[in-house]
């Protein structure tokens, strides 16, 4: 009952109606890309190098002759791999660490949180070039990069509620009822303190596409020929000047389409936890 | 002069003409077909429970309603001008201007980073122009009159430096500082300390009676009403259901409602002392709880230098026995509380509790002694984890059951929930579907899960409406001889220690001024501090104090 007037509000957003529309476009493309493609993704064909868009090429070709439209449409399923499972890895890590350096404020605590601060004032790029470089370019490292930069950023949201959730006269009130640290921690104080993780959820995958192309843009992040869309942005760029604007108009926008769906999402999500935002 | 004020007695200074209200999507109007009159030096009370309309109407009169208000139907007329039919110019200055709001919690109400003085100043100035500096000394001259001592200082302060008793003075200063027609005083003095209620109300009130003003004072406490206003309105679901003299009202209401709400707010009589064995004997054998120079001390940071929260305190209580700890905020009582239910580390001191030191024991072997050491807490919504179901909450404690003595927790929960009289069907509700009453109630419940000898009650009846008050006090009276409980009142309600008490202690400052039981506190006591206290308790019954204020209060507007 309750939690379908959440979902209900959610569906009454315009931001959540547009974000879940790319959603659904982009969970197609995930599944059905194989029966979409005309061409395949990572085979080169140099007769056709460089083509404008036509009708045998949707969104042109690239400098190997690499149909476009193939590789963006391939390149969903690398990136939206790559991003959820960093974040979804970052949430796992990071939600429990939160609650543990929130609640037991001591030498330990405060030493983790000197580490967030030394992870978060590293420029992600330096860091994420530094680690790819040592692990390989591996889709799964860039992965754990981004994973490693996120858990602060969860580990920080909870941290902040249950500091506050923990001076609470409830959670006195349950010490009172016998309840363990255990008990307190994660049957009281977790359930109340988890609405802005799950809203950063969203807005972390938006954050973790635009991080993975731009990783492979500098060349920190996968290897040609796998379809990603930094990779092929940062491939296009070199060939703007010459006038060729397709190579990296039509992953950018893919891009921005992705990113703008999480955010969306993200939004939608924050004004339906937040009963105070939804009034402004 | 006294012509003038004849004729000022005869035409009401307000006048609320069938005033109704309707607020977007609510199945019934807030306000119903309200009416009534104020005349100049006249203290109007108005009384009614959460969700009565009152407050409404302290908004309506100022045409200050939110979006979704809308007055519906009536007229209100201030000097027989409308209000209604006001342009905005007109209704800036009369509010704040010839009718001035004194809300509740006057800390929020002032900006927390700008001098009271200043405060006062730009309202002042907004409603009557003139240069910075005279209207400073205006204002500083006003915090003189409502007993703010040394104000060429205070006026310098900020909100946060202020006491709450200091910034409801100042929040009065400035509804007073425009010399307004009519104030009023939207439930101002909710949450101050008796002793600084009596003091606030009394200023408010003699200010109003030396200034000719008209005032309505909306409570919920029928004691202010008692003591301090003429007339009393009665309000229900939008409606005035009784209207007429303080005195009148008291001696006798018309309606059923008000007599009910009347009744709930009489003291009820001293618990019957179940029969001790010290009782019979005169041997003190059943001692439950023995504490002795209990001391907590809390550091200040960033220095050295300790707050002595509780400062060698002792007391004693035996099986069956209630003792009431009394004092003002920052006495040091909710503090002792903690302390007993181990919320708090003791700095030093001994608890005995059936013949065991609590002290010294391990968090693990006190585990032990949690099911027979419960705590009821103060604010009933904070108090109840959101997320949780009634079922869930009452039914926690439970764990701390040994398996040998493990009960089918939902026949509990069931058994509970009649145990506190709330209905069965709640059992799946949430905390915030629940009202005050209802909450207080599921908390009580859950103290009394594993059937404790021993419970703290911390303020059992702070901000609760009269009649669920009193509902409350009934219940816990009737747990008390049933269960033969033994229980420590935290609470400054004097009026419910003597209904639910035997013992009181007054504290002050973290030590024990004065011990005895209940009766002989209330009857005579000692200390000079608790004579304060005792003055500052406004019974319903009427005093002989009162009665002689109530004359000074009539010769005073015949002159």
């Amino acid at each position: 009952m309750k939690k379908n007037g959440i979902v209900l509000r959610f569906l009454q957003r315009p931001s959540a109606v547009i974000g879940l529309t790319i959603l659904a476009l982009q969970v197609i493309a995930v599944i059905f890309a194989p029966w979409i493609v005309p061409y395949s993704p990572i085979e080169a064909n140099p007769l056709v190098s460089l083509e404008a868009p036509s009708v045998a090429h949707w969104l042109g070709t690239d400098v190997s002759g690499m149909d476009i439209f193939s590789r963006i449409v391939y390149a969903t399923r690398i990136n939206l791999l790559i991003s959820i499972t960093a974040v979804i890895v970052a949430f796992v890590i990071g939600v429990p660490l939160g609650l543990l350096i929130g609640y037991y404020r001591g030498l330990l605590s405060a030493t983790v949180m000197r580490l967030f601060d030394f992870i978060q004032s590293f420029p992600v790029f330096v860091l994420g070039m530094a680690l790819v470089s040592v692990m390989g370019q591996e889709i799964w490292n860039v992965a754990i990069v981004l994973a490693v930069l996120f858990i602060p950023m969860f580990a920080r949201l909870i941290r902040a509620e249950v500091l506050s959730l923990r001076e609470r006269p409830f959670i006195s009130a349950a010490r009172c009822s016998g309840a363990t640290d255990l008990s307190i921690m994660f049957r009281h104080i977790l359930p109340n303190a988890m609405t802005p993780a799950i809203v950063q959820i969203s807005i972390s995958i938006g954050m973790a596409i635009l991080l993975t192309a731009g990783l492979s843009f500098v060349g920190a992040g996968v290897r040609m020929p796998t379809p990603e869309w930094g990779l092929m942005v940062s491939i296009g760029a070199q060939q703007m000047i010459l006038g060729v604007w397709w190579v990296a108009l039509f992953p950018g926008l893919a891009i921005v389409l992705a990113v703008l769906c999480f955010a969306l999402l993200g939004d939608a999500a924050r004004e339906v936890a937040d009963p105070t935002a939804r009034r402004r | 002069m006294s012509k003038t004020m004849s004729a000022n007695q005869e035409t009401p200074l307000l006048v609320v003409q069938n005033l109704s209200v309707q607020f977007d999507g609510a199945d019934r109007p807030a306000l119903d077909n309200v009416s009534f009159g104020l005349r100049r030096n006249e203290v109007l009370g108005i009384v009614g429970e959460t969700g009565s309309g009152k407050s409404v109407l302290a908004r309506a009169l100022m045409n200050l309603l939110s979006e979704n208000g809308r007055i519906t139907a009536g007229d209100v007329l201030l000097d027989n001008q409308s209000i209604l039919g006001m342009d905005d110019a007109e209704l800036r200055r009369l509010r704040g201007g010839r009718l001035a709001l004194i809300g509740t919690n006057a800390k929020a109400l002032l900006d927390p980073v700008e001098t009271v003085g200043s405060q006062i100043v730009r309202v002042l100035r907004a409603h009557r122009g003139g240069s910075k500096r005279t209207a400073w000394r205006e204002a500083v001259d006003m915090l003189g009159k409502v007993g703010i001592v040394n104000p060429e200082r205070r006026a310098r302060a900020y909100p946060h430096e202020l006491s709450g008793g200091m910034a409801q003075r100042v929040v009065i200063a400035m509804a007073m500082i425009t010399s307004p027609q009519v104030v009023l005083a939207d439930d101002a003095t909710l949450g101050l300390d008796a002793t600084i209620q009596v003091q606030v109300l009394d200023l408010l009130v003699n200010r109003c009676r030396e200034l000719g003003l008209g005032a309505i004072v909306i409570t919920h406490d029928l004691g202010i009403v008692a003591h301090f206003c003429d007339k009393v309105a009665i309000m229900r679901e939008g409606r005035i259901v009784e209207i007429g003299p303080v005195g009148k009202f008291l001696s006798g209401p018309t309606q059923v409602y008000s007599s009910e709400l009347l009744d709930a707010a009489k003291v009820r009589p001293t618990p019957i002392v179940s029969k001790t064995p010290e009782q019979t004997t005169g041997v003190k054998s059943a001692t439950l709880l023995d504490v002795a120079n209990l001391v907590k001390h809390f550091p200040i940071p960033g220095t050295n230098e300790v707050v002595r929260a509780v400062d060698d305190v002792s007391f004693s209580l035996a099986r069956g026995e209630t003792l009431a700890l009394v004092g003002e905020s920052g006495s040091g009582k909710t503090t002792i509380g903690q302390c007993l239910v181990r919320l708090l580390t003791t700095t030093s001191g001994r608890v005995t509790f059936d013949g065991d030191d609590l002290i010294g024991m391990s968090e693990r072997e006190f585990r032990q002694h949690r099911r027979r050491i419960q705590m009821v807490f103060q604010e009933p919504y904070v108090a109840l984890n959101p997320r949780w179901p009634v079922a869930s909450l009452i039914g926690e404690p439970l764990a701390l059951l040994s398996a040998t003595e493990s009960v089918d927790k939902a026949k509990r929960v069931r058994e509970l929930l009649d145990a506190v009289q709330l209905p069965a069907r709640l059992v799946d509700a949430y905390p915030h579907e629940l009202t005050a009453g209802e909450q207080k109630r599921v908390g009580i419940a859950r103290a009394l899960a594993t059937r404790p000898d021993f419970v703290v009650f911390d303020e059992p009846t702070t901000a609760l409406d009269i009649r669920v008050r009193a509902q409350i006090i009934d219940l816990v009276r009737e747990l008390q001889t049933e269960m033969g409980l033994s229980a420590l009142f935290i609470t400054h309600d004097l009026n419910s220690v003597r209904s639910l008490a035997h013992f009181v202690s007054v504290m002050r400052h973290g030590k024990i001024l004065e011990y005895g039981p209940t009766e002989t506190i209330f009857a005579s006591p000692q200390e000079e501090y608790t004579k304060t206290l005792l003055k500052a308790e406004l019974p319903i019954e009427q005093s002989q104090a009162q009665r002689e204020r109530g004359e000074k209060r009539l010769t005073g507007a015949m002159r």
